[in-house]
């Protein structure tokens, strides 16, 4: 029985971490193309669901069309973000805080928004695949769960590709190192802000319809999985989203590990610790450093 | 609207509503044949989670709220004059509730105040109310001790203890179980659970094989659902404020019944809880697909106000604003608030409950007035089983 507990919890934990990858992720990606930490990546998450939702249940358009709609829905609000909100700060020089106050309200707005134009009620999609668990070890895990995983290791590898293969976005990695030196080669700066501002917005987006299925989502969630996100980003290293699926993990395997060898009541205490302890010992995170590289 | 509303068999309907549902007081005040009331409003203040987190306890509560104010008007208001609750949004945040009660209170002149929703908001707007003895009933069971010393802060809903009661009433009476797991969260349902440790000494028969806690807005708790499972429970009580606990119970297998806290009772979280809510059983106080014979009346004219099947805070909305009208109908028009406060200090009869605001928990709700229903198919279903005493 023990060792099923055992099992459950990393099959848990894993679910949890990928959760808290994606969203991590997206912060990061914005984090590491403009200097900002966007406090409203959950809220990319819930726009994403919440659009994908009302596509399938309001206009009537089949699953993926409206996952389509969702992944598009957060590309634009991350351009329009940038393009309406970000850049005329960005003329007027303002400070790091500004912009992280600025995302702020954007988390707050658009929860508000959610509320008011969507109402109280949660939101789930349809599982991909089936509705039923897979049994591991007399433990479970959700069907859906192990396809969040697979697209979780595909975005990963997709994002990679993209960074590293393209000249698009060896175009944003410039920009984001050393945005006058990339200027000089003929690299619109605020081109590339805004292609970082919207592929934070597809990630969230992406985590939004992912999850969904698992948990319903409902207006006040944006900020809960913000949270998460952003420490899995911090553990994994800000400056690379990469490190947010390693930190993710971390963080979302500790907590349920915490559960079974200490007690629920301590699972926040055990992980934020770790945390702590992760950010004394490696500052700027486990792959912060190769991420402040371009790696 | 309002006035095609008023000019509806609706407005008969508010009126024998209104009429059937009061205490006797009420009765002596109302007119048998109501006019449209008049003149200059009585402004009622009520401050309410209508956005932030609390939303889902502030916006149904609004709904009961509206629908006792329109009711009331059409009725022939207070002695001829309307009444105009006044609703503000706290957002779900203390300091905001303080500064709309401020407002409220010291630029409205409101005569009485509504609300807030939640614990902590309430104890900020209650330190406004309290030094003027201003009449003021909450949505919220008395949660902090420094409620229990305003004693012009009535509450419309259950203490702790009692919502612990009611669970453990079910499982040692109805049930006749022993071995019971709790999966909690750490806000609404922490509250509750340490109100099943304080009373858990009155059931002596049954023992808390597993408690599990999981922080609000978890995405995943099927590791505290699998301790729970592995402690062999006769039965589990979920006790939070989201769909995510009752679908890890579902995923884990966990066969045993689960018992659910009045805080799972809205239909936005039985729609959370997907197929996973089919035989959770709650002990609440309105069924609305089968309400007992005297909240009938106002079940059918939340429906055809709203077109949605009430629940226990849309009930508890209409009561707050019944039982301040009903203190402002019988103290005379230059009552002080303290003479308003003190006649509120009695029985009442409520769509929710039955209340004692005489009672030092300023509830006097019993638990003879729980209903215990179960879901199926995201239907409530009333069960046989009350408590008897």
């Amino acid at each position: 029985m023990f060792s099923s507990l055992v099992v459950q919890a990393i099959l848990s934990g894993v679910t949890n971490g990928v959760i808290y990858a994606l969203i991590g992720m997206g912060i990061a990606v914005i984090y590491k193309g403009s200097g900002v930490i966007n406090a409203a990546q959950g809220e990319f998450s819930l726009i994403g669901a919440v659009v994908a939702v009302f596509a399938m249940k309001a206009a009537g358009f089949s699953y993926p069309i409206a996952f389509i709609a969702g992944a598009v829905f957060g590309i634009l609000l991350g351009i329009v973000v940038d393009v309406v909100l970000v850049r005329p700060m960005v003329r007027r020089k303002a400070d790091e805080d500004a912009f992280l106050l600025l995302t702020i309200g954007i988390a707050f707005a658009i929860s508000a928004g959610v509320l008011f134009f969507a109402g109280r009620d949660y939101f789930t999609l349809p599982s991909i695949g089936s509705d039923g668990v897979a049994i591991v070890f007399d433990a479970t895990i959700r069907y859906h769960a192990i396809w969040v995983i697979v697209a979780c290791a595909a975005i990963v590898a997709a994002l990679r590709f993209f960074y590293r293969k393209t000249s698009f976005g060896l175009a944003m990695m410039a920009a984001s190192i050393d945005a006058d030196g990339a200027a000089t080669t003929g690299i619109n700066v605020a081109a590339m802000r805004t292609a970082t501002y919207g592929m934070g917005g597809l990630l969230g987006a992406l985590a939004g319809l992912l999850v969904a299925p698992i948990v319903p989502i409902s207006y006040y969630m944006g900020l809960v999985l913000t949270l998460k996100g952003f420490c899995a980003a911090m553990i994994g290293g800000l400056t690379n989203p990469m490190g947010a699926i390693v930190g993710g993990i971390i963080l979302g395997l500790v907590e349920s590990l915490a559960i079974v060898f200490i007690a629920s009541a301590y699972k926040d205490v055990v992980a934020f610790s770790v945390l702590l302890v992760i950010m004394i010992l490696v500052p700027q995170g486990i792959l912060g450093r190769r991420g402040r590289k371009g790696g | 609207m309002a006035r095609r509303w008023m000019g509806t068999p609706a407005r008969a309907l508010a009126v024998s509503a209104v009429c059937a549902l009061f205490t006797t007081t009420l009765f002596t005040h109302t007119p048998s044949h109501a006019q449209q009331a008049t003149g200059e409003p009585i402004k009622i203040g009520a401050i309410l989670a209508i956005t932030g987190p609390g939303a889902g306890l502030g916006v149904p509560t609004r709904n009961g709220v509206l629908l006792a104010e329109k009711a009331v008007n059409a009725a022939g208001g207070v002695r001829g004059r309307p009444i105009k609750v006044i609703i503000e949004d706290d957002a779900s945040n203390p300091d905001n509730a303080r500064t709309k009660a401020n407002a409220l209170v010291h630029n409205e002149k409101v005569v009485g105040l509504i609300g807030p929703s939640q614990v902590a908001q309430i104890v900020a707007a209650g330190a406004i109310t309290d030094p003027l003895k201003l009449p003021h009933i909450v949505p919220a069971g008395l949660s902090v001790p420094v409620e229990r010393d305003r004693k012009c802060v009535y509450h419309v809903l259950p203490p702790q203890d009692l919502n612990a009661r009611a669970l453990m009433e079910y499982a040692a009476n109805a049930m006749k179980i022993k071995r019971v797991g709790v999966l909690h969260d750490s806000g609404y349902g922490n509250v509750v659970m340490g109100a099943l440790k304080a009373i858990s000494s009155s059931y002596p028969g049954i023992e808390f094989v597993a408690i599990e806690k999981f922080e609000i807005g978890a995405t995943d708790v099927t590791t505290q659902a699998a301790k729970v499972r592995a402690s062999n429970p006769e039965a589990v009580m979920v006790i939070a404020t989201s769909g995510t606990p009752f679908r890890a119970v579902k995923q884990v297998r966990i066969e045993v019944p689960v018992i659910a806290a009045i805080g799972s009772s809205s239909y936005e979280y039985v729609k959370a809880m997907g197929e996973s809510a089919d035989n959770v059983i709650i002990p609440e106080f309105l069924v609305g697909e089968d309400p007992l014979p005297d909240q009938k009346a106002f079940v059918e004219m939340y429906r055809k106000e709203y077109n949605l099947t009430p629940k226990n805070f849309e009930a508890a909305g209409w009561d707050l604003v019944q039982f301040m009208v009903a203190a402002l109908k019988a103290t005379p028009a230059d009552a002080k608030p303290a003479e308003i406060c003190e006649w509120l200090r009695r029985p009442h009869k409520g769509v929710l409950a039955d209340y004692d605001f005489r009672d030092a928990d300023l509830t006097g709700m019993k638990l003879t007035s729980f209903v215990y229903s179960k879901l199926i198919k995201g239907q409530y279903t009333r069960l046989p089983f009350r408590v008897s005493k």
